[in-house]
């Protein structure tokens, strides 16, 4: 038996992108994709491949280093998750005209639900849009075949082509074997040979040229359709001819079939799984939809499939209203799109119960807990001091980040998308200033999401003189995705030891003339130096203001180092007024109703002492402070 | 039967994942198929945290409500969170130190649903290692009846993982939960 292991579906992706002979593999960290470059890094070790892997800056850029490196005969791949390719369409979409010689596979991690996204956009259809075929595996181990099945496609049609994971597939686990037969590897080209042919008609085509690639990249499309009529990522199960059909892609897929197993309808309904979704097999699908009376669609997360077919009339789906526009199709989702279609089909399903209600309303369960700011994030602070600073008429424009959690603290009005604060405040500024009013706009950003999409909105500010305070909140990783290394911390993907780029400098050379940095803790600090910003800010010769708040993660320094612990206790001047509770929310801290006092959970509470600041009754206090001023007493 | 489907519970820290992980690697070493989904990013700061494992001839690891045959909770309110995933014959096994009433219990029976408790986290604490909770919790579920997999297969599992530095207390909390389930009602 080989020997099997518990592999998240990134994993699995990345190991396969490593067998299958990648050597260039760029990422910018974005969930449910974060994992699949660390996972490159650690095979590449363990495999001892020759892989190259970077975090880059973003996706746009880590799409150009792919497809550069595809060009010049080598495999690539490049990772991001579903809204990471809006960012990276430009390149990406003329990539699909000008081709690749080498593999080059866009690894996109697409989040029904959603779950930890803006959007719940389909890269499926974006591919459909971009004329990129798309492979769209229905369980991790798939993901990896169909990374070296991917890179075959791309080399033997010279075009990019997209694996399509969704955020089950992504952190799904199953029993994977590391070690597989080797795949054949491409011959490098003779030293004498340059790596990109000369073909200035291909690789920097004008316009006249691009019309003729446009019919060629129509005619590989055509023949990759019919191709993938015979592909064994797409299969037939159940009776030939049944009442009910279904064609499930994806996770769709798996979740279906198992519900058709517990349902104990699986030998009445005909099953067709779609692994490859664009180009689809029109024909093949076509058949199957002739052997049934009705066919049910289930794709996540747009109609994808279903748009490519023809002839709709016996087709029930997201277009007929049939699925819910909108949301993940697990199994209760399914469940109910299923149930009525099977009554209709007098097909006699297994009834699954859950518990009585009498009984689970015996048992209330515990409040919602909303997401959260960790105990000890210098986030917290910051936007404490914020919400103090700043008059109520301000506007708060927030961006994409764990900082996204300081909705709740009052300081952050708007989300829109990575890197909109900057542009975001440029545009409410004008509007306050049309509207002849001076409410103070106020944009926080962290530092990765600056470097990524930050920096152009702050030039443009500079240029034509927006007013506005900008908060970068520097704790120096990229931290809501898991803790990836950014150019400002001096560290790369594999560990090894980068350049690191300076923000401060950079905000400098934007242009900006109020630069200052802070530390995220001290409250009093931030507030004296919004304030002075803000002044900046509305006088002649003024400008955008930066101010650059830094504390590390406490997730990525795992705590408070010893040396800076504080033990905060609760003493007699504390009156319930609820305040550090309301107003600073950190998880540690809450009101004992019937003591009438604030009380700090000892297992959440990580000993950072920043609280202190949140108490103007100063009951909240350094447990140490209290002893030595004891001790100091004659 | 032709395979288990089990929900694991608990609140960020408590060691969800690293729970839902012993069992599946169990499973995968007596030539089992397992499938697993966890959670992360955005959705893991929330506090509650929900895995789901299926083992045997499965395509997705999601579980439809009213389908689990375990349900495994590291916390009393997420186990109650949790429940509508129990399907009737199923079990529930939650840390707690406050044990389900005896009325609830019967209810659940009648149901068809068994209700169990165990104070993982005091066996833990009594170790001198709260963070231990899952393995003292592991070691109870093995000794239990409805264990989906067999104490031996989920020992080995737990030494394969266990770092050497934190073998002899991984072992300790799991030998001392195997013991509380023997004095369980």
């Amino acid at each position: 038996m080989p020997d099997l292991r518990m592999l998240m579906g990134n994993e699995a992706v990345g190991l396969g992108l490593v067998q299958a002979g990648c050597r260039v593999a760029t990422a910018y960290p974005g969930t449910p994709s974060s994992e699949v470059l660390p996972a490159v890094v650690r095979f590449t070790r363990e495999l001892q491949r020759p892989v190259y892997s970077e975090w880059s800056v973003n996706e746009r850029v880590a799409a150009e280093t792919a497809i550069a490196a595809a060009w010049a005969g080598q495999r690539a791949a490049c990772v991001m998750k579903q809204v990471g390719l809006n960012v990276a369409s430009d390149p990406v979409m003329s990539a699909a005209y000008l081709g690749v010689r080498a593999g080059l596979v866009l690894v996109v991690a697409d989040d029904p639900g959603p779950h930890s996204s803006q959007t719940e956009q389909d890269t499926r259809l974006f591919g459909l849009f971009a004329k990129i075929p798309v492979l769209d595996p229905s369980s991790p181990e798939e993901a990896r075949q169909m990374a070296a099945a991917a890179f075959a496609l791309s080399e033997e049609r010279e075009l990019p082509v997209i694996l399509r994971l969704t955020t089950r597939i992504s952190h799904g686990r199953e029993g994977i074997a590391v070690q597989q037969p080797p795949l054949p590897r491409r011959e490098p080209p003779p030293p004498s040979q340059r790596l990109l042919p000369h073909a200035p008609k291909r690789w920097a085509a004008t316009p006249r040229y691009r019309h003729t690639l446009h019919v060629q990249l129509a005619n590989k499309l055509d023949a990759i359709a019919a191709a993938n009529r015979a592909s064994p990522f797409n299969a037939r199960s159940g009776p030939q001819r049944a009442v009910l059909g279904i064609v499930a892609a994806g996770h769709a897929y798996a979740v279906v079939r198992d519900l058709l197993e517990l349902l104990g309808v699986g030998g009445q309904v005909a099953l067709l799984k779609i692994g490859t979704p664009f180009p689809l097999p029109v024909q093949r699908v076509e058949r199957f939809l002739e052997c049934c009376d009705t066919t049910l669609i289930l794709e996540d997360c747009d109609a994808t499939i279903e748009l490519q077919l023809p002839d709709r009339r016996r087709v029930r789906g997201r277009l007929d209203g049939t699925v819910p526009a909108a949301g993940e199709l697990d199994p209760s989702a399914i469940k109910a799109v299923l149930g009525p279609l099977l009554s209709a089909a007098d097909i006699q399903a297994h009834p699954i119960e859950t518990l009585p209600t009498e009984l689970l309303h015996q048992l209330p369960p515990p409040p919602v807990r909303p997401p959260t700011l960790c105990p000890g994030c210098g986030h917290r602070t910051a936007f404490y001091a914020m919400k103090r600073a700043f008059p109520k008429s301000t506007i708060f424009t927030g961006d994409i980040g764990c900082y996204t959690l300081g909705i709740s603290l009052g300081a952050v009005d708007t989300v829109l998308a990575m890197g909109a604060s900057v542009g975001m405040a440029s545009g409410f500024y004008r509007a306050i200033h049309n509207a002849g009013r001076q409410d103070p706009v106020v944009g926080t950003i962290g530092d990765s999401t600056f470097l990524h999409a930050g920096i152009s909105g702050l030039l443009n500010a500079v240029n034509v003189d927006s007013r506005f305070v900008l908060f970068i909140l520097d704790n120096a990783t990229t931290a809501m995705t898991g803790g990836q290394p950014t150019a400002a911390t001096g560290v790369l993907a594999d560990g090894s030891t980068g350049t690191r780029v300076s923000i401060r400098k950079l905000v400098e050379a934007c242009g900006v003339g109020f630069v200052e940095q802070v530390d995220a803790k001290d409250v009093g600090a931030i507030i004296a130096l919004a304030r002075r910003a803000l002044e900046y800010t509305r006088g002649d010769g003024g400008g955008p203001a930066v101010i650059i708040a830094q504390a590390p993660c406490v997730v990525a320094t795992r705590g408070v180092p010893a040396d800076e612990q504080v033990r905060v206790v609760v003493n007699e001047r504390c009156n319930a007024c609820g305040l550090c509770v309301s107003r600073f929310q950190c998880p540690a801290l809450s009101i004992d109703t019937e003591r009438q006092v604030a009380v700090l959970n000892r297992m959440l509470c990580i000993d950072c002492g920043d609280c202190i600041q949140a108490c103007a009754r100063k009951a909240l206090v350094d447990e140490c402070s209290l002893a030595c001023h004891g001790e100091d007493k004659p | 039967m032709s395979g288990t489907r089990i929900v694991v519970a608990g609140l960020g820290g408590q060691g969800v994942l690293f729970t839902t992980r012993l069992l599946a690697e169990a499973a995968l070493s007596l030539g089992h198929k397992a499938l697993s989904s966890e959670t992360h990013g955005m959705a893991q700061r929330g506090g509650s945290v929900v895995a789901s494992l299926k083992i045997g001839e499965f395509s997705s690891a999601l579980v439809l409500p009213g389908s689990a045959h375990l349900l495994l909770s590291l916390d009393r309110g997420e186990a109650a969170r949790n429940l509508p995933f129990l399907g009737a014959g199923g079990h529930c096994l939650t840390a707690t130190a406050q044990p389900w009433s005896t009325v609830l219990c019967a209810q659940a029976a009648q149901a068809g649903v068994g209700l169990h408790a165990v104070d993982a986290a005091g066996i833990a604490m009594d170790l001198g290692a709260p963070v231990l909770a899952n393995i003292a919790l592991l070691g109870a579920l093995c000794a239990l009846p409805f264990s989906p997999v067999p104490g031996p297969a989920l020992e080995r599992a737990l030494r394969r993982r266990s770092p050497a530095r934190l073998l002899e207390g991984n072992l300790a909390a799991y030998g001392a939960g195997q013991q509380a389930a023997g004095l369980m009602p």
